[in-house]
This record gives structure tokens, sequence and C-alpha cells, in this order.
């Protein structure tokens, strides 16, 4: 086998996903109280179409926006609307939440059969991503029939699935990969008919070969459909990183996928478009791996949002130790470290991680000692350092031209700095200073 | 952590590759141990010496000087034990221990702690103090005393640099006695092959990277086979090959974009060359270096790797 394609920087962290590849996806038990946000997407917020004491049945919609750039949110089981509130979020903003006392009894979703993808046109596989509240699942929540419409001067002639998982720790979209292979190439084709293209590229790690063996033997009958092993290495599944790792197409800075003809699309998006069209069924659930040292029975549970992250770490045997170090939403590199266990599980959240003592001690962040480390690591050819310099001496069209704006915040940067320095937090602040600066 | 329970909330990536900069530091003072050991081997208690005196100096100004400056003592980052060690190594082993103390208290006290302490200072340090030491001599005498003033580089007997400057080849040392081991000039410049097997390690260790070496080894060969000096001998003598792995590698004060410390390298060897064939001094590296350490924010800034997919303004 020769070289493995990949691109230029990243790192190479432990992946410690033993921890939970293992474990066959099984449902997590449904909570009394739901709290469902009806911001969980890039975009604009729903209102609450439901009021407090107003039964809802399972997949109902109850969020909803006129905006385009939004998600439409449903009701992750039938109950009754308990109330609206505000309430921070799993990144600390504040956001309307709808909260739903299940039902003690909930009946399975009544799946619509006799699907047949040549009966769908491709606006109509929009129309019904935009009907399901389709995200992106891979953690950055983006409105899935926003990208299923790019520009009509820039044609799609393929289509990626991210089947990468280059998170250390998260194993969801792994066993989605093993256990609903089909319907993750069925949901492939969906997106490939939404958007007109020619082919369908499945990249996969090669940590996940067994993963993509099966794809292979799924798809053998689809030409179209091809399924790459590409090199392990941290951020892999970074959409302009996966886009030049298999096409070798560069997306410039600033401007999208679509630019260079290609849509990327997550492993847990595929499956949650196939069910859309195949079945009628909203985005009301997801897998979430939960897992970490801190954790004693790591597992992938089939969560359904709304449901606090404290339901799921009690389902897999509790915390491992007294006290853990830190609660992560997402995985180790880009998720959001929790206050508490309150938090609600929303559409992008894939996984939650429970560290111990030692990785929550917080180390101090010293001066920066210019080794270079960050440039070497930046995926993106960027310069963490100076954008850090930059930011905290306030000059911010330095850092807009050190690349803060086309940091997409792996953390590479960081996770290789000697003197901890978290890049990530002087790059946001550069960000919001930039985006009121042009206000 | 105020109380038990408290969960750490900072901002992503929640993992670390537990690289520090103490890490580094130690490297490089392991890397050091070969030099270190063939000096001692060398010169003895002159060595021993000169680098007890120095690396007991370094320690002690940084704690003086952040005590006075009220701030958290940072011996722990070994950066003032390896300025020691460093500044001992660019000293000639007849050098008196006086004269150490001042250039340590120069480096460690001046261009280090004044600046900010590591991280602020834009000179290298050890550096700094050794061409003070230098520049002082001229004017008092007594720092020179039984060293450096008046002779060439610290020794009464001519040094290998000597006989680069002055053309002359008949009873020059060879090559393999320069690789292997030649005293003459500082107590780093004894041996080439200890200084390759200590860089070695530092490239094991991703301490430093190939860029800068490469750079100054291969323009000061260039540029002297151009200038009609032997080329090989051009670095293999002196102090070039130590500057060029140990000292212009230095973090803080060399670039740190892959762009910047070529050109940075590309000068230094450039200006080694020059000053060894145009200025009365005899060796260049350490003015090289420190010349270029003042460029290095300049350098950093305009030569910045080009973005993941830039393309050209025009197109």
């Amino acid at each position: 086998m020769g070289k493995l394609k990949t691109f230029k920087g990243g790192i190479h962290p432990e992946y410690n996903k033993e921890l939970s590849s293992s474990k066959a996806i099984r449902p997590a038990p449904i909570p009394e109280r739901l709290i469902v946000p009806l911001s969980q997407h890039v975009g604009a917020p729903c209102d609450p179409i439901v009021s407090a004491g107003e039964r809802v049945e399972l997949g109902q919609k109850v969020g909803h926006s006129e905006a385009y750039v939004s998600a439409y949110v449903h009701s992750p089981v039938t109950g009754v609307v308990e109330e609206i509130v505000s309430r921070k979020n799993f990144a600390g903003q504040t956001v309307t939440c709808v909260v739903i006392a299940a039902d003690k009894e909930q009946a399975d979703f009544p799946k619509r059969s006799g699907f047949a993808l040549e009966s769908f046109t491709g606006e109509q596989i929009r129309e019904i991503a935009r009907d399901a509240g389709l995200v992106g699942m891979g953690g950055a929540a983006f409105p899935t029939h926003v990208k299923l419409s790019p520009p009509k001067d820039k044609p799609v002639d393929t289509v990626i699935i991210n089947a990468c998982e280059c998170e250390p720790f998260l194993t969801c979209d792994y066993r989605l990969m093993i256990e609903r292979a089909d319907d993750l190439i069925s949901g492939a084709l969906m997106l490939k008919k939404a958007v007109g293209a020619e082919r369908v590229i499945i990249g996969v790690e090669a940590n996940k070969q067994d993963a993509a063996d099966i794809l292979k033997s799924k798809a053998s009958g689809t030409p179209e459909v091809s399924v790459e092993l590409i090199e392990v290495k941290y951020p892999q599944g970074a959409e302009k990183m996966l886009i030049y790792a298999l096409t070798g197409r560069k997306v410039p800075p600033g401007k999208l996928p679509s630019e260079v003809g290609c849509l990327v699309q997550n492993v847990g998006t595929a499956v949650a478009l196939f069910e859309a069209v195949a079945w009628g069924k909203p985005l009301y659930e997801r897998v979430v791996t939960v897992t970490g040292p801190g954790i004693n029975e790591p597992a992938n549970l089939l969560v359904r949002v709304g449901t606090p992250i404290s339901v799921l770490i009690d389902a897999c045997g509790g915390y491992s130790r007294e006290a853990p170090g830190k609660l992560i939403m997402g995985g180790p590199m880009t998720g959001w470290a929790q206050e508490d266990a309150s938090t609600p599980v929303v559409k992008g959240t894939s996984g939650v991680v429970v560290l111990g003592k030692e990785a929550g001690a917080v180390v101090e962040e010293s001066e920066c000692v210019s080794c270079g480390k960050c440039i070497i690591a930046c995926p993106m050819m960027l310069t963490p350092n100076l954008i850090v310099r930059s930011a905290k001496r306030g000059q911010w069209d330095r850092a807009k031209e050190f690349g803060a704006l086309d940091c997409f915040e792996c953390g590479c940067c960081s996770f290789e700095c000697p003197a901890y320095i978290p890049h990530i937090k002087y790059v946001r602040r550069a960000k919001s200073m930039l985006a009121t600066a042009t206000k | 952590m105020a109380n038990g329970n408290t969960l750490s909330v900072t901002v992503s990536p929640h993992i670390h590759s537990r690289e520090k900069v103490s890490n580094a530091m130690r490297d490089v003072l392991i890397a050091l141990i070969p030099v270190t050991a063939v000096a001692i081997g060398f010169f003895r208690w002159d060595a021993v010496i000169n680098i007890a005196v120095c690396m007991a100096t370094a320690a002690l100004t940084e704690v003086v000087a952040r005590l006075i400056a009220r701030k958290k003592i940072t011996l722990n980052d070994y950066s003032a034990l390896l300025t020691g060690l460093f500044l001992a190594l660019l000293l000639p082993p007849a050098t008196n221990w006086w004269a150490g103390v001042i250039g340590t208290v120069i480096a460690v006290g001046i261009a280090k702690e004044l600046l900010g302490g590591l991280g602020r200072n834009y000179f290298n340090p050890a550096l700094f103090g050794r061409v003070s030491l230098i520049l002082l001599s001229t004017w008092y005498v007594w720092i020179g005393g039984g060293g450096f003033k008046g002779t060439i580089n610290g020794v009464t007997s001519a040094t290998p640099l000597f006989y680069l400057k002055s053309g002359a080849t008949g009873v020059r040392p060879g090559y393999l006695s320069l690789f292997l081991g030649n005293p003459g000039g500082s107590l780093s410049e004894v041996s080439i092959l200890a200084v390759l097997v200590g860089a070695a390690y530092l490239f094991y260790r991703k301490v430093i990277t190939w860029e800068i070496p490469a750079a100054i080894i291969v323009s000061a060969f260039v540029l002297s086979a151009i200038l009609g000096m032997d080329p090989l001998y051009s670095i293999l003598a002196g102090g070039l090959m130590f500057g060029a792995f140990f000292m212009a590698t230095d973090w803080v004060t060399s670039p740190s974009g892959r762009n910047a410390q070529l050109v940075y390298g590309l000068c230094i060897g450039i200006l080694v060359v020059l000053i060894r064939k145009f200025t009365a001094a005899p060796e260049g590296v350490a003015y090289a270096i420190l010349i270029m350490n003042a460029f290095t924010p300049l350098l950093d800034r305009v030569l910045l790797p080009k973005k993941f997919g830039a393309v050209r303004e025009s197109t």
C-alpha cells in the first residue's frame, strides 16, 4: 500500500477509540423531562410554536423560523409541554428551550415504508431535509438544506462523506458505518441527487479499516460511490482538509466547498437524511458516544435531543472517579467544557467525554517562546503565535492579516504549545472584535 | 477549583501533547552534554570552573532579578541554567572567572530579565553576554585579564580561524582534527562531532528543525567558496556549527515561521563569512546571530506562510 493521502500540518493525539469502538449502539433511557433548545444550529433561532400545557406527538414540529438559514426543531418524545424557558446551552449562549414532560409510554416512530429513491427529485430531497430540521451532525450544526443549495454558478460534482471521525475518543460515526452501512450509502446517494453531483467519495481514516471494508462491499454494486482510506491525522475530518486529501482541490480562504465543486456531509447527517427521506422521520435523536477515562462503562447511545447529559452518564455506570476533572460536550479537541451535567444534548452533540482530574488541572499560560510549533501544526498555514500577540495588543487588523478569520478552531496549535497558550480564546476575541468593527 | 466538585471549564482543546517549555530547555541541556564533556576533557579545571561559575551566577542573577521585580521565580524552566552553560561554552578556557561572572550577569540580568524574562528578550542572552565581554575588554583591559584580550579568541596559540583569515594552510589543523577534536577558540569549538551528536538529539526531540542550521551552513559554505576561502574549513572551524545548531535556533530570538527561518539562516551564514573576511574580528558567528536576532520580529511579520488555498491577488 502506498502512502495514504492527507494534508500538511495537523497533529497525532492519542485516539482512545478502543474505549467505546466495540460497543453497539443502544437506546439511552428517555428522561421524564427533556429540555429542547430552539437554537441547535448555525443561523436564526426558531420561535416556539407550542405553548405550556399543550400535548405534543413524537416528531411534531415545536420550533419554526421563516429564516432560510435555520433548522426546525421537533419534539423528541410524546408528552406535554411544561414550559418555555431561557437557558444556557452547551456553549454558554442563552437560548429559548421547550421543556417537555415525556409520557411514561413511548411508541416507536411510525416509519413510512415503500421507499424508492427514483421517485424523489433533488428539489424534494432538499425540502425534506429542511422539514426534518437536518443539520450537520459532526458538531458544526450547519443547516443541511442550505448546504444542499449551492450557488447556481458553482455546480457540485463531488459529494464527500466525512467518515474520518478524527476527534479522539468519539466512535458514534464508526458505529453507524458498521451498523447502518446500507442506510449510509442510501443517504449519500440522496445527497448526490440533491446537488446533482456525479460521484460520492466516502473518506475513512485508516484506523477504521473494518468499517471501510464493510462500506466497500456494500457499495460494490454502485460504481459512483467510492470508499477511500486516508491517513490518521487530526483534523483530517475538517472540511477543507478532507476535500484536499480526497480530490487535491483547495478551498480558498473565506470560501465554501462549493467553490471547488464539493459538498461535504458527515456520516450521521447522511444517515439522518436517509431516515428523513425514506421514513419521514425528523431529526430528534442521534448517536452520542459517552466515553473517557472518567466514565465507568463507555457506550454509544441513541439519544433523544433534549436529554440532560447526567442521564447519559448514569446510563453508562456513572463517573469512574470520585469527581471528574472535565466534562466535555463534543470531542476533546473542539468540544465545550461544561459547568455541570444538566446541559441537554442537541443535534450537534457527537459525544460526552469525561476526563479525569489531571485534565481538569488548569496549567497557567506562560509567555510565548516563539518555538513555531503552532505554525507547523496549523492545517490552515496560519501563524497562531502572531494572532495571539496581535490580540493581546488589541491590533485586530493584524490579527486578521495573520489569519484570525481563517481559523476554524481545530486546536492543533494549543495542543502542541509548550507554553500552554489558549490560542482559540484569542482567536474568538479577534473574530468578535472584527465582526463588530465591520458592522 | 474552589470547592471539591467544581469542573474545570476552559476553552478547547481539552487535551495536550504534554510538552512544556521546561522539557525543551532540559533537552537542550542534555544535548549540550557531549560538547561540555569534550570541553572538560580538553581543558580540565579551566572548563569546569568556567561552567560552574557561569551556571551558578546565572541562577543567582535570575533569582535576584525576579525578586526585585516581584515576579515568580522560574528556575524550574531551566532557562537560566542553560544561559549560564551556554555563556561558559562560548568563552575561551583561559577566561578569568570574574569575567564569566560579569558576562553572565549581563546575559541573564540585562538581556533577559530586564526585558521581561524568557519570551520577551530580543537577543540571545548568552551571545549578548559574550559579545558584551568582548566589547568591554577593549575598554577595560582587566576584564580580559588572563584571557582573550590581546590574543586571538582567548588562547595564546593561533586558532583555526586565524589560518582561515590569513590564508596560511601549511600548519593549520586538518579537517579530521577539526571534526573530531581540536582545542582552539572557545570551549564549544573543540569538536564538530560533539556538536552534531547533540544536534541529532535536538532533532530527535523536535526542539529544532532543519531550516535555520541548513540555511546557515549552506550559505556560509557557498559564499566562502565564492570569496576564495576554503569552504569546508569555513564551516568546520570556529563556532559556526555550534552557532548554527545551538545558538541561532534559540526559540525566543529566532523566527518561528519556515520562510522567515530560511532567510534568517541565509543572512547569518552570509554575515559570518563577510565578518570573518572583511573585518578585524577573528570570528563572526556571535555578531551575525545577534544582528539577525534584531531582525527576527520583522522577518516573522513579513515572511508569513501562504495560507491554505490562498492564491495570488491577480488570479
